[in-house]
């Protein structure tokens, strides 16, 4: 465990500034993509063939968006990562062909004393779609854990 | 058949999705996001990180539970949330079973929701996600 807490008033200062990102919008290619990994490429393809522009997509089109720009990187405070959970929120589907607003958060950063990674920081983060109204569609996040696995006694479990 | 609202009672179970992810469902994911850390594909890779062959990504299994209600609300609805705590590595091509049941029923700004427990299960019968859904039933 370090000697002092590594959650200093400058990364304390990261925690809830929005970064905004690129637009996107809902392509049918990022749609027949990301139905393609998660239905195989035949459904993928059933599924395109009948979508219409304003039509509601699956939901599984937010990893296709959430990686078209670069999110801001975390800052690096232990050797180690690995994440802990992820998780989509929609306050309505995805409509093909609509453009969105996003925006990147490090919403909360926690330290852990102990435990099977020993020391250990918690980094919450969220990027949020929303329309042309203001109005949030969607958001997903992510939470990743930094250890230091040279002092970790964990026996295999977590995430991956 | 979809399920609705008046049908379902707390403790009601999902059917049970099995799948075995692939090397290509890996890689394909990995293109979907730009994003290729070599021990998802790589075995070799992924022995010298301490890991005993390529695993599934995390955050595709986010996915692979909201296929699981996606199939399970047969259009009658959509997915409000969907969300992964992962205990452990999913090893490719090795089956897995996303199993849920219903944990709560009721209305909500005017809605129809049920809140889902899920988990995905390894061939060893241990659970390697725990899961949590929120879906908004039509009827």
């Amino acid at each position: 465990m370090p000697d002092a807490s590594l959650l200093t008033d400058d990364i304390r200062a990261l925690i809830g500034g929005a970064t905004p990102l690129d637009p996107v919008t809902v392509t049918l290619r990022a749609v027949r993509r990301s139905l393609e990994v998660y239905l195989g490429a035949d459904e993928a393809e059933r599924r395109a063939a009948r979508l219409q522009p304003g039509d509601a997509v699956p939901g599984y089109v937010i990893e296709a968006l959430s990686s078209e720009s670069d999110t801001p990187e975390f800052p690096a405070l232990l050797p180690n990562s690995i994440l802990i959970s992820n998780e989509w929120q929609f306050e309505r589907p995805f409509r093909l062909g609509e453009q969105l607003n996003v925006a990147f958060r490090l919403l909360d950063i926690a330290e852990r004393f102990g435990g099977k990674f020993g020391y250990s920081l918690d980094f919450r983060t969220e990027t949020e779609f929303s329309d042309s109204t203001g109005a949030t569609v969607a958001r997903s996040g992510r939470s990743m854990m930094q250890y230091d696995a040279a002092v970790a006694g964990g026996d295999g479990e977590g995430g991956a | 058949m979809s399920p609705h609202f008046a049908d379902l009672t707390a403790g009601d179970e999902l059917p049970a999705l099995e799948l075995q992810p692939g090397l290509g469902q890996v890689i394909r994911y990995c293109a979907l996001i730009w994003a290729f850390p070599p021990f998802f594909f790589d075995a070799d890779a992924a022995h010298a990180v301490g890991m005993p062959g390529t695993i599934v990504p995390g955050p595709l299994k986010v996915g692979l539970i909201y296929r699981a209600v996606e199939e399970w609300l047969d259009g009658n609805g959509f997915v409000r949330h969907v969300r992964a705590a992962h205990r452990r590595p999913d090893r490719t091509a090795r089956p897995i079973t996303v199993a849920g049941r219903v944990a709560r029923l009721y209305e909500e700004d005017g809605a129809r929701r049920a809140d889902l427990e899920l988990a995905i299960i390894n061939e060893d019968g241990q659970t390697s996600v725990r899961g949590f859904a929120v879906v908004e039933l039509n009827d």
